[in-house]
């Protein structure tokens, strides 16, 4: 084990520094100010702290050590070139309040996302602004919110989610002051229109799902979802995190839908390590323009003198929308991230629907396989399809019931069994309206043989008895972590010795 | 492109063992009328030579602070961030995981996380520090709605919270933002003319949920009199510190000086400045808080073998479990950026820490001596103690005063008059450890000449 607190060595002047401009002596500080007992940091030093980092890094598993098959993640190769990119001073080392003369090349990159991203959702408008895909669901729940305010229709109180829908549509829904009704879905995982008329009615502000949904499916019925909701004067939201199957394929515009979130770190590749950074900017229809967050960008032709700043002659501005809702990020939203994104998406261009099919081909071809492997090794029987469908789309989901009911083995064990075998489990227990449900997103990076020799490796685990199951993980750096242990002994710093 | 897809050219194999034929029968349930026709109206595919030229020549376009000389900050500072960080967190096991669900294989990043928990908490003295939240905005506004979730039932100024009148305004927007759905009332919480707490006005705040307040605050001030504001406002009234991290080498741990939540912008603790993002927001909190509070949360357990283990934990607070009722929706955080600051304060260590607050605290109190001594400029707030920046009243507009000192190749600070609509004069000047004494001598010969140049004789 290393640790990092156990490191009480180097000099304890941490790493070197210039000296001051101006002597410790000659500052002041009020006496009610000044700090009495320094952090009990460690004092470490480079060659150590290298190590100790490295060393939590080999604890640590990404895409890069393997197939990473997690769904609702959309964990693809994260290309090198972006890390490059986002590293250049033209990026690293600008502030926001910066003026716009200084950020012309930021500014029309800016610009060009927004246009891409319009492109790509059928939305007349984008803002870069939001942070996270949450962020970006309570961003445009905000909008419509002001935009019914306006209208004067303060009676619309109600955002209705499916319960197959991601934890954050209600979160951020509520999050807004709205109440939240939820409405069950089919027994084959897709809406159920007969309970969205039934709730669907003037107190309705807005209707939150994504397409395909949560469990893979395309809503083929999604055209008669909106008008429904249309019908009574709701609005549409689409939940963006799935847009890796339908790039240039499909539309939200095209579906009907109002206003939408991408997920950028999931379907433009901006690597999320650990849990973020993300991105979720958002596109709306123009109706909801003049409510976006600003500054969002313009271009206009140049005039006089300012060739001399231009790219492309052409000027980049920033601009307020006029009824907007003002910030939910206080900067330009996750600039670093926007540069990575765009670095990706001109790797692909037009190609963009390339992309979207060889996600959905490998997620189509890797349930195709499971199965096959399942079934030639004897266990076919022990997983049924979450839903049943003839294609998914860029994931599917599986339920271990059947393994659960007649052998005591859960979805839990079988991901338990997966790391075992050197992957990333997929995503377990989401949607909730799949029992035992698995969830494989193996996106469009991973290889044929990649695909292959894991539904060989699956359907070896399933062949695994309850007992070793229930064991597994034996290989990992730690083995089964108690997570109730965690919560009813919360450790959630280090003890030192006094404590 | 073709470089991204293992399986260009493998499609027909793949799909014929499916029983398919073409790459349509994959969207044979998304009906023609949403169909997009024809290609996406976009450029053509590039190579990665292509796009990163064309990211040198477009970024190469803005000016970054290094070429310039630059006394802009406003609540983002340049710091140095050591070669070590950058090169550690470009490691794949860290850069390309995601959110750590299956804690057997991601025990690394859990336990740096844990130990990023545990940095934080000392730094700001208090015992609990989730693992970030998206800025220093969204700490500061989920720390006012989860003060009053914790107070208000016993409120006698119910959803009531009192925000320091300094608040910049885009900051103000996204706490306004995350507080209209809950109903919480904001009232302004007053400044005295040097800088610092009204402290009469702190009154007013006793027994509202909570009050939010700077140090050091927007304009610069470090102020003494906030130790006195947890006994003001009381037991049930929450006291939040936003703080300016590196400060803290010098600065009391507001932990110490009552305070229930910190938060703030982690960014010049392990990261560049970015155009303001992906950074992370700071959010530590004492126990009264912490079934309520949001964001994700390391704790350190056990494995099946008893062996020390780490993992998520207190998620029932978390939007995947409690949906509606969570404490935030909050899902996708800075988690990586955050790792960056912990590299960052592994290796500056308390000792690193202070030297770092003392060098940009020095070039701010240089920075003081030299532009004071300026005829016709004044520091409204020079009776006040300042960390890093501090705001200088010029005899003309501040917006006119930063365009002459573009044209020198000074970026010369931030103009407050996009704050506070009724000080145009007020430049607000930011000095940070990578601030040199000649330049700051620099800044002082042109501003005396502007400040000559607007007809002042002092
Ligand atoms: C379906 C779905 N919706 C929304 C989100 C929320 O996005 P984020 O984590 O970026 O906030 C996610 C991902 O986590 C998701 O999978």
């Amino acid at each position: 084990m290393s640790h990092l607190f156990d490191h009480h060595g180097a000099s304890g002047k941490g790493y070197s520094q210039p000296a001051p401009v101006l002597p410790a002596s000659e500052l002041s500080l009020p006496d009610t100010l000044v700090r009495k007992q320094a952090p009990r940091w460690p004092r470490i030093s480079e060659p150590e702290m290298v190590r100790h980092y490295t060393w939590l890094s080999k604890r640590n598993f990404g895409i890069d050590t393997g197939f990473y098959p997690l769904g609702s993640c959309t964990m693809k190769h994260n290309p090198r070139v972006n890390e490059v990119i986002a590293q250049l001073p033209g990026i690293a080392d600008i502030h926001p309040h910066q003026p716009e003369h200084h950020l012309q090349g930021l500014l029309s990159i800016y610009h060009e996302m927004q246009y891409m991203l319009e492109v790509c959702a059928g939305m007349d408008q984008v803002t870069l602004q939001p942070v996270a895909g949450a962020q970006g669901e309570f961003t445009a729940v905000r909008c419509i919110q002001e935009y019914f305010r306006l209208r004067g229709e303060d009676q619309r109180t109600k955002v209705i989610v499916p319960d197959s829908a991601h934890g954050t549509n209600p979160a951020s829904a509520a999050m807004c002051g709205f109440e939240i009704v939820e409405i069950p879905s089919r027994v084959d995982g897709r809406i159920d229109l007969d309970a969205l008329r039934a709730v669907a009615d003037e107190t309705t502000a807005v209707m939150m799902i994504t397409n395909p949904n949560t469990l893979g499916l395309f809503e083929a019925d999604i055209l008669e979802a909106t008008s429904i909701v249309h019908d009574v004067g709701g609005q549409m939201y689409y939940d963006g995190a799935n847009f890796n199957a339908i790039l240039g394929i499909t539309s939200p515009g095209l579906m009907g839908f109002d206003a939408v979130h991408f997920n950028l770190h999931k379907t433009f590749s901006q690597p999320h390590g650990g849990g973020g950074p993300g991105s979720g900017p958002i596109g709306v229809k123009a109706h909801l323009a003049d409510f976006l967050p600003g500054p969002i960008v313009k271009k206009r032709p140049i005039v006089g003198d300012e060739a001399k700043h231009a790219v492309d002659d052409m000027w980049f501005g920033w601009y307020q929308p006029t009824h907007s809702i003002g910030k939910v990020q206080q900067w330009h939203g996750n600039a670093g991230a926007i540069i990575r994104c765009w670095a990706y998406y001109r790797r692909y261009g037009n190609g963009l629907k390339t992309m979207s099919e060889h996600a959905v081909l490998n997620a189509n071809y890797l349930r195709h396989v499971l199965h096959r492997e399942a079934e030639a090794a004897g266990v076919g029987d022990m997983i049924v399809d979450g839903a049943e469908t003839k294609v998914a789309k860029h994931e599917f989901t599986i339920s271990l019931e059947p393994a659960k009911e007649r052998h005591g083995i859960s979805a839990m064990d079988i991901a338990k069994g997966l790391l075992d075998m050197g992957y990333m489990a997929p995503t377990v227990y989401f949607p909730l309206v799949v029992p035992e449900c698995m969830m494989i997103e193996p996106t469009e990076t991973e290889s044929k043989e990649t695909l292959d020799t894991f539904a060989i490796d699956f359907a070896k685990v399933l062949q695994v008895d309850a007992e070793t199951l229930h064991a597994a993980p034996i290989t990992t750096p730690v083995r089964r972590v108690d997570e109730v242990y965690a919560a009813r002994n919360l450790c959630l710093r280090h003890p030192y010795d006094d404590e | 492109m073709v470089d991204q897809l293992p399986n260009l050219g493998r499609e027909a194999e793949m799909l014929a063992t499916m029983g398919m034929s073409s790459m349509d029968d994959l969207f044979s349930d998304v009906p023609d009328e949403v169909r997009i026709q024809g290609l996406l109206p976009l450029p053509d595919p590039q190579s990665e030579e292509e796009i990163i030229a064309d990211a040198r020549r477009l970024l190469g376009s803005n000016v970054a602070l290094g070429q310039r000389v630059s006394f802009l900050g406003a609540g983002l500072y340049r710091n140095y961030v050591p070669a070590a960080v950058f090169q550690l967190i470009t490691r794949g096991e860290f850069l390309t995981s995601y959110t750590p669900y299956q804690p057997e294989v991601s025990q690394g990043m859990l336990q740096a996380m844990w130990e990023f928990q545990t940095l934080i908490s000392e730094l700001v003295g208090l015992p609990i520090a989730n693992l970030s939240l998206y800025d220093g905005s969204t700490a500061a506004a989920e720390a006012i709605t989860c003060c009053v979730r914790v107070h208000t039932r016993k409120a006698t100024q119910k959803d009531t919270v009192y925000v320091s009148e300094l608040t910049p305004p885009d900051r103000m927007s996204v706490i306004e933002n995350y507080c209209q759905g809950a109903e919480i009332k904001i009232n302004m919480l007053r400044h005295n003319p040097d800088g610092t707490v009204m402290l009469s006005s702190a009154q007013d705040a006793a027994g509202s949920c909570g009050v939010y307040v700077e140090q050091p605050n927007p304009i610069g001030v470090l102020d003494g009199g906030l130790p006195l504001l947890k006994e003001i406002i009381g037991q049930n009234t929450a006291l939040i510190v936003a703080v300016q991290p590196v400060s803290l080498g010098l600065v009391e741990a507001p932990g110490a000086y009552g305070a229930d939540i910190v938060v703030g912008e982690g960014q010049p603790l392990g990261s560049p400045i970015t155009g303001g993002g992906p950074i992370y927001g700071i959010f530590a909190c004492s126990k009264p808080y912490l079934r309520l509070m949001p964001g994700r949360i390391v704790g350190r357990s056990i494995d099946v073998d008893g062996k020390e283990a780490y993992c998520l934990t207190l998620s029932t607070r978390e939007q995947h479990i409690r949906r509606h009722r969570a404490t935030s929706n909050i899902c996708t955080n800075e988690t990586l950026i955050a790792l960056m600051g912990a590299m960052h304060m592994s290796l500056l260590g308390p000792e690193g820490l202070r030297d770092l607050a003392v060098r940009n605290m020095a070039a701010c109190t240089l920075g003081k001596q030299k532009l004071s001594a300026i005829k016709g400029v004044h520091l409204p707030h020079a009776s006040s103690h300042h960390f890093q920046e501090f705001v200088l009243e010029l005899p003309g507009k501040a917006s006119e005063c930063l365009s002459y000192l573009d044209g020198v190749g000074i970026v010369g600070g931030f103009d407050l008059h996009r704050w506070y609509p009724a000080q145009p004069n007020w430049l607000l000047v930011s000095f940070t450890d990578q601030t040199k004494s000649n330049e700051i001598e620099l800044l002082a010969a042109h501003l005396e000449v502007w400040v000559a140049s607007q007809g002042v004789t002092a």
